[in-house]
């Protein structure tokens, strides 16, 4: 896909900028970036742009990640973009619970840019 | 949930666990190897330190603590950006690289990876304080060296013996 805008959901704003830049590392063609620091600023920010992908750590303030899954769901945002959970949870339930609640891949923190590229880049194509 | 029973003598396997989370971390965020170390190099005055909250089938913290240019290395390998102070960014990932540690810690066992939360985590900086824990009955602490500096990682939690 050329030329995507993207949304990155984290309450750190360091761990923004490497995701960013991983993204960047696997070979997607960025455009454009979208920083929100709570899911509810990514609700907002759904509001008002178009996104092609969207990443999203799980343990944030005001309102975590599976809460901002839910809710994008709930408020028919962002149809048929692909949405990636990043973040240090890694048992099988908080996988489990992500998927369920529509994430379409889960990648653990750390993580390597050859990572981001075996689980971001098949999404995209079904975009 | 009740809490993790765990016996004094599985600290060992808890040092362990922590001591491949530093190297997991720090090899694959900042592309440094990173080994523990008897204790550390002589304390700087001022210091930083990352606090993350465990809950659930492990209830304490995970507190860790560095000098100020240990602090700024660790920022200015994980972001490319060469930090002046200890400042916004370097706090940030002084925070996010508590978090990871906590997370790959308690991912290496099947019960504390689904049983057991992480808080958001808590940065303090300066040159006269302490941290203490009121609840936990056990004290794991850890020293690491990466490039020429070192920290500290310790965790305060309850267990049984």
């Amino acid at each position: 896909m050329v030329g995507m805008t993207v949304l990155i959901v984290d309450d750190s704003s360091v761990m923004r900028k490497i995701v960013e830049r991983a993204l960047r590392q696997a070979g997607l063609d960025i455009t454009r970036v979208i920083e929100a620091g709570s899911g509810r600023e990514g609700l907002t920010a759904l509001g008002k742009d178009r996104v092609n992908l969207i990443v999203s750590d799980i343990n944030m303030p005001v309102m975590d990640g599976l809460e901002f899954l839910r809710q994008i769901r709930s408020q028919s945002l962002a149809r048929g973009v692909p949405v990636v959970m990043i973040t240090t949870e890694s048992g099988e339930e908080h996988v489990r619970e992500a998927l369920a609640a529509g994430a379409r891949g889960y990648i653990r923190k750390p993580f390597t840019p050859d990572q981001v590229r075996e689980r971001v880049l098949p999404l995209l194509g079904s975009a | 949930m009740s809490a993790l029973s765990v016996p004094v003598k599985e600290v060992s396997r808890f040092e362990e666990y922590l001591d491949h989370a530093a190297a997991e971390v720090f090899s694959t965020m900042m592309g440094v190897s990173c080994a523990p170390v008897n204790e550390c190099a002589g304390r700087e005055r001022e210091t930083i330190s990352a606090v993350i909250g465990l809950a659930g089938a492990v209830s304490g913290s995970m507190v860790m603590q560095s000098g100020n240019l240990a602090a700024m290395r660790m920022a200015e390998r994980m972001t490319g950006i060469a930090p002046h102070s200890v400042d916004a960014m370097v706090r940030d990932a002084m925070g996010e690289v508590c978090n990871m540690l906590a997370g790959a810690w308690k991912g290496r066992d099947s019960r504390m990876s689904s049983g057991c939360l992480l808080s958001t985590p808590t940065v303090v900086a300066g040159n006269h304080y302490e941290l203490f824990s009121q609840r936990a009955s056990v004290r794991i602490e850890r020293s690491y060296r990466f490039e020429t500096m070192t920290f500290t990682v310790t965790i305060f939690c309850d267990m049984s013996s």
